[in-house]
């Protein structure tokens, strides 16, 4: 790792408890940090709501998602059945939309599934074959096993690393690590 | 858990003195409709027990399967459950209308009918009817009983685990024998109005009709248990969101039972079938299936989508209330045009019966709700559902 090059993405502590990270995280915000974010080997119950993390757009997606699946499931049916391809089966109307209902639910049954996952990963920012945490040595090999770690990130704003450090260190973390981005 | 007494509040008492003021005044009309000698007031009356009864059989319903799958959901509303399955034998009791009127109600049991197939000659008789009624009676009411005593021991027994287990083994069964019964129920009572009509997901549609009223009906009393000590301490949005998520589920299976067999008879189009939709989608009654499927689907869909209506102590049981009423509607719209096939028109004895009826059951439900600790406090899961953490 090149120490010249490389810039600073944020200050990274240590905890040995799932409850430890939850008070740090609450004092921390308290403190006027923005930008926080924690990695737990396991779900914390209350840790989105102590890192003050604004709720997620998945339900909104997802809704679309159902929406839009939903509305292509029919059209594709209508247009077959009306525009493409009409046929008269045992004289119903050509639009005979009771038949329809089936696969429109299923379309958006899968359309909902589709942008929830996907719309998930994107707002996630997956795949990410590189992110900078993982170059602290003690996170790379603790963090999904059993260690909390509390993270102040750097953001775009001047970011005065010292001081977070500090401020950090005056939490009483079991470790405290600059963590550089390449 | 500290030790607490879990004493039904106030609210309920004052629960039950209004119940018991509708419910008298409900069955003075109703008297009122008897005695002035008219089928309305049966007609009537087998709409609005049909909605009671299912309050009472939902509960039973699903009582046996919270014991089955243990889900964190129901402990809150085990006490409220098992009061409403208590109150079978009042439902029982007021059968008896149906029961003595067969034959002002079923046209198969007067001495003039339409065409009957032999079987339909031997099983569709007074007796049978009024022989299997008792037998469905007894096998609800029977349920009802063992899983209170069992319920009712374990209180005073945490650490027994052959309770839970035994709790579990009448449950199984009992779930598959309700379900049975239930649409034996709904064949002699409601579709053997046409006797040549079948479907066979008729039981189904009333078993989950009955699961959203008995869900409703538990969402609306934990909703006012919590407003007072000692549930206003344990009640949290976590479990409203649980009991709305259920609730979700059931509108939206309801929605998928009632369109199957719409959807197969509609397909087939033959001439002793579609008879049922052609009564029910024309005039009148056709109004009645637009605002189903706009009030009774599309609307508590909508609603109930979101996450923070779920999770609302003030619209959550709102929808849950107004559920019941559409329940009723349902229940009209599936029975009436047997009645009325030119479309329907309003008699007291309409909103009497259904009033009467639930104002009773509602007072004695309430009756039966202070009897005992309000959760219970013998099931191991209780101490992970009261724990104050949000998720």
């Amino acid at each position: 790792m090149n120490e010249q090059s490389s810039k600073l993405y944020g200050v990274m502590a240590e905890f040995a408890t799932p409850e430890e990270l939850l008070e740090a995280a609450e004092k921390t915000r308290a403190a006027g940090f923005a930008n926080l974010n924690a990695y737990t080997p396991y779900p914390v119950e209350g840790l989105s709501e102590a890192l003050g993390l604004k709720r997620t757009w998945v339900p909104q997606i997802t809704l679309l998602g159902g929406i839009l699946g939903g509305c292509a499931g029919f059209g594709l049916q209508y247009w077959t059945s009306v525009i493409a391809y009409p046929l008269n089966i045992g004289g119903r109307p050509l639009n005979s939309w009771p038949a329809f209902i089936p696969v429109t639910f299923e379309t958006t049954v899968l359309g909902a599934a589709t942008f929830a996952v996907f719309g998930m990963l994107a707002l996630n920012k997956l795949p990410q074959p590189y992110h900078p945490v993982f170059n602290v040595a003690r996170f790379a090999a603790h963090a999904s096993s059993d260690r909390f770690f509390l993270c102040i990130e750097a953001g775009k704003a001047s970011f005065d690393g010292a001081g977070a450090r500090k401020f950090l260190e005056g939490l009483k973390p079991a470790s405290v690590a600059e963590v550089l981005d390449e | 858990m500290t030790a607490q007494t879990y004493t039904a509040p106030d609210s309920v008492a004052r629960l039950s003195r209004r119940a018991l003021i509708v419910g008298v005044l409900g069955l003075a009309a109703c008297g009122i409709a008897w005695t002035g000698r008219s089928d309305e007031f049966y007609h009537a009356y087998l709409i609005g027990y049909l909605l009671v009864l299912g309050a009472a059989l939902g509960s039973l319903g699903l009582l046996m399967v919270q014991h089955m799958t243990g889900g964190k959901w129901g402990i809150l509303i085990r006490r409220p459950l098992e009061a409403a399955t208590r109150t079978l034998p009042l439902l029982a009791l007021f059968f008896l209308p149906i029961f003595l009127g067969v034959s002002r109600i079923y046209g198969w049991a007067q001495p003039v009918h339409g065409e009957l197939s032999e079987f339909q000659k031997n099983y569709l008789t007074v007796e049978g009817f009024r022989t299997r009624a008792v037998i469905y009676f007894a096998i609800w009411t029977g349920l009802a009983l063992l899983l209170n005593r069992l319920s009712i021991q374990q209180d005073s027994k945490p650490e027994d685990r052959m309770l839970r287990r035994q709790l579990q083994l009448f449950s199984g069964p009992g779930i598959v024998l309700y379900v049975f019964t239930m649409t034996l129920a709904a064949v002699d009572w409601v579709m053997s109005l046409s006797p040549q009509w079948v479907s066979t997901i008729y039981g189904f549609l009333f078993v989950i009709g009955q699961a959203i009223t008995a869900m409703s009906l538990m969402i609306a009393i934990l909703v006012m248990l919590a407003k007072s000590e000692p549930m206003s301490r344990v009640v949290e949005p976590k479990h409203l969101h649980d009991l709305g998520k259920l609730l979700f589920a059931f509108i939206m299976l309801w929605a998928y039972f009632s369109f199957s067999q719409l959807l197969i008879i509609w397909s087939g189009n033959l001439p002793e079938e579609i008879v049922f939709y052609k009564a029910r989608l024309m005039g009148t009654w056709g109004f009645f299936a637009v605002a189903l499927l706009l009030l009774h689907f599309a609307l508590p869909f909508l609603l109930l989508l979101s996450r923070d209506v779920k999770r609302s102590s003030g619209l959550l049981p709102k929808v849950a209330m107004f559920l019941i009423a559409m329940r009723l509607v349902d229940l009209t719209w599936i029975t009436g045009p047997e009645f009325s096939r030119q479309g329907f028109q309003l008699h007291y004895a309409d909103l009497a019966a259904p009033l009467g009826i639930g104002g009773i059951w509602l007072f004695w439900f309430a009756k039966q709700l202070q009897q005992r600790p309000l959760l219970p406090l013998g099931d191991p899961k209780l101490a992970e559902v009261t724990e104050h953490n949000e998720h």
